[in-house]
């Protein structure tokens, strides 16, 4: 199938809301109307085509070109097809989605993937804040789907999130898996302080050594079998978790025991070298 | 202090304790003080949760704050005691690293407490009527604060909503800003952009954010030479009347001027409307 192609023709000066651009509606429609979809520039509606330039139509798979830092909510609540994003993109991308893939060759903002119940976000730059977390005021964040950041993150990685996989290839800012009920976030290179604050259950891994809490408590050092399983499945997208006996142990911490929480926090420690 | 049925020794039947990085002049005045290390808020008050709840915390645990498990059991047993405790808290908790995280853990614990007894949580108001900005926008949209309206019904996002955010990110083409001054108090990237779009303010005196302004209004200042109502920092509504008289018109009727400007020009969009289709 031909992927629509949009390329942003002239930046919004205000944010460009624009939860129409979304495989689910851009399947049945004709070019004449995508082209006539409305999006909100601040308050004003206009047509899709006053921002961008429109090739194809009734597709699944769309194509966007262009610095996308102002335009939100794209691919809110998408449930089939793909996105291929070539540029950064602004807030709630892929919020409330439940099925599909997004990749995003650029940067990405705050709240993408938020309360996402299924699917795919592949994003080879760094993100904003709150990445797969739930909105105010919510109970449940990320509810399924993985989310998979190459770059850095913000703060509030995977808050409240309840199920699914969250894997940060940079460094994450504070309270990474804030009140965490459930699902995997995997650290590669570490995270800033109050890691896995408040969390219920649910499972943080990290590679790099963290500064937690004092309401997390040790409890032994092991291989966990459940890694290398895991390992396996995340070999596709390019990486793996050691767990080599000889190689080192995972450090498990169990906590927060200020909810009282069963969550555990993981964290590599290799062996020193011979 | 006053003296009542079920506290008949007025301020000797109080207990107050002060939690700050520094002795301060408030020091003199509690019954206790604990000096907790700098940053080490949510810390504390995360450990505060878990001993309530009757999780054992050891020395080691605690060290980071500063503080000891004594201390903390001390004052867990005081508050569990009290008849009705109140905490306050401020600008230290909530603009320090962590920000309305420690916020959320001080409201979490006040929460909790009250499977032992009454206890309620009070943020410190700082300058003007901001408790009152908060109970008007609370009860006319359901929210306090970083409220967007540009979809028709209020929507709830502080970080996207909040002005501070918003500036930074350049997000708006016009600000206007009515008795307050962000030219003094936010970062240099959303002063900046103050500064490069049509800014607007309505301020009794000449401010940082006045001189960086396209229009600068002068208006009465309220309570003293326009009335209003004032909310004292536990929402309570206070008239105000004013003492002295100015030349200049008040906040609400530049307000309601402007917009029934507006109200006599209905075309003033017609290149770009509002909506394209007509709402259902």
């Amino acid at each position: 199938m031909k992927p629509i192609t949009l390329k942003l023709k002239r930046e919004p000066t205000v944010t460009l809301e624009a939860e129409v651009i979304c495989p689910d509606g851009f399947a049945e429609m004709s070019h004449e109307q995508i082209a006539a979809s409305v999006v909100y520039h601040g308050k004003r509606q206009v047509r899709l085509d006053e921002f961008f330039d429109i090739e194809g139509e009734r597709s699944e798979h769309l194509v966007l070109h262009g610095s996308l830092q102002r335009v939100r909510h794209l691919g809110r609540g998408m449930s089939c097809g793909s996105m291929t994003i070539h540029g950064d993109v602004g807030m709630h991308l892929g919020a409330l989605m439940k099925g599909g893939q997004i990749e995003v060759f650029g940067n990405v903002s705050d709240w993408i993937g938020a309360e996402m119940s299924a699917g795919e976000i592949h994003v080879h730059g760094s993100a904003g804040q709150q990445v797969g977390a739930a909105y105010r005021g919510s109970l449940a964040g990320m509810r399924g789907g993985l989310i998979v950041i190459d770059g850095s993150a913000g703060i509030e990685v995977g808050m409240r999130m309840r199920k699914g996989t969250i894997i940060i290839g940079g460094p994450a800012k504070d309270f990474a898996g804030l009140q965490m009920k459930g699902g995997t976030i995997i650290l590669r290179d570490g995270a800033e302080i109050r890691t896995g604050a408040w969390m219920h259950r649910g499972t943080i891994i990290s590679l790099k050594p963290l500064a937690l809490m004092p309401t997390f408590a040790e409890s032994g050092q092991y291989n966990p079998t459940f890694v290398s399983v895991f390992s396996r499945l995340l070999r596709r997208h390019g990486f793996e978790l050691p767990n080599d006996p000889a190689k080192g142990v995972y450090q498990r911490y169990a906590g927060d025991r200020s909810v009282p929480g069963k969550g555990e926090i993981l964290i590599w420690k290799g062996h020193p070298e011979g | 202090m006053q003296k009542s049925k079920f506290l008949p020794r007025g301020r000797k039947d109080r207990t107050v304790v002060l939690v700050d990085i520094r002795e301060t002049k408030s020091a003199k005045a509690a019954d206790l003080f604990l000096q907790v290390r700098p940053g080490k808020d949510f810390e504390m008050l995360t450990i505060l949760r878990a001993m309530i709840k009757g999780e054992h915390v050891t020395d080691d645990q605690v060290a980071e704050t500063g503080l000891t498990t004594d201390v903390l059991q001390d004052l867990i047993e005081r508050m569990k005691k009290a008849k009705f405790g109140v905490m306050f808290f401020g600008m230290g908790l909530s603009m320090t690293r962590g920000k309305h995280m420690n916020a959320a853990a001080l409201l979490t614990l006040a929460a909790e407490m009250n499977a032992f007894t009454k206890f309620v949580a009070m943020p410190m108001r700082g300058h003007g009527n901001v408790t009152g900005a908060d109970v008007i926008m609370r009860w006319q949209t359901g929210y306090p604060f970083g409220i967007s309206f540009n979809r028709g019904y209020p929507r709830y996002n502080p970080g996207e909503f909040s002005t501070v955010d918003i500036l930074v990110r350049g997000d708006t083409d016009c600000a206007f800003i009515i008795g307050a001054d962000p030219g003094a108090t936010m970062p240099r990237p959303a002063i900046e952009h103050l500064a490069k779009v049509p800014t607007i303010v309505l301020d009794p005196h000449v401010t940082h954010t006045s001189r960086l302004s396209r229009v600068h209004i002068t208006t009465a200042p309220a309570g003293i030479a326009a009335p209003g109502t004032g909310y004292r920092m536990d929402e309570v509504p206070m008239p105000l009347r004013p003492a002295l008289n100015s030349p200049y018109p008040s906040d609400e009727e530049v307000i309601r001027r402007i917009k029934e400007a507006i109200a006599e020009k209905p075309d003033w969009m017609t290149d770009q409307p509002q909506m394209i289709f007509s709402q259902v």
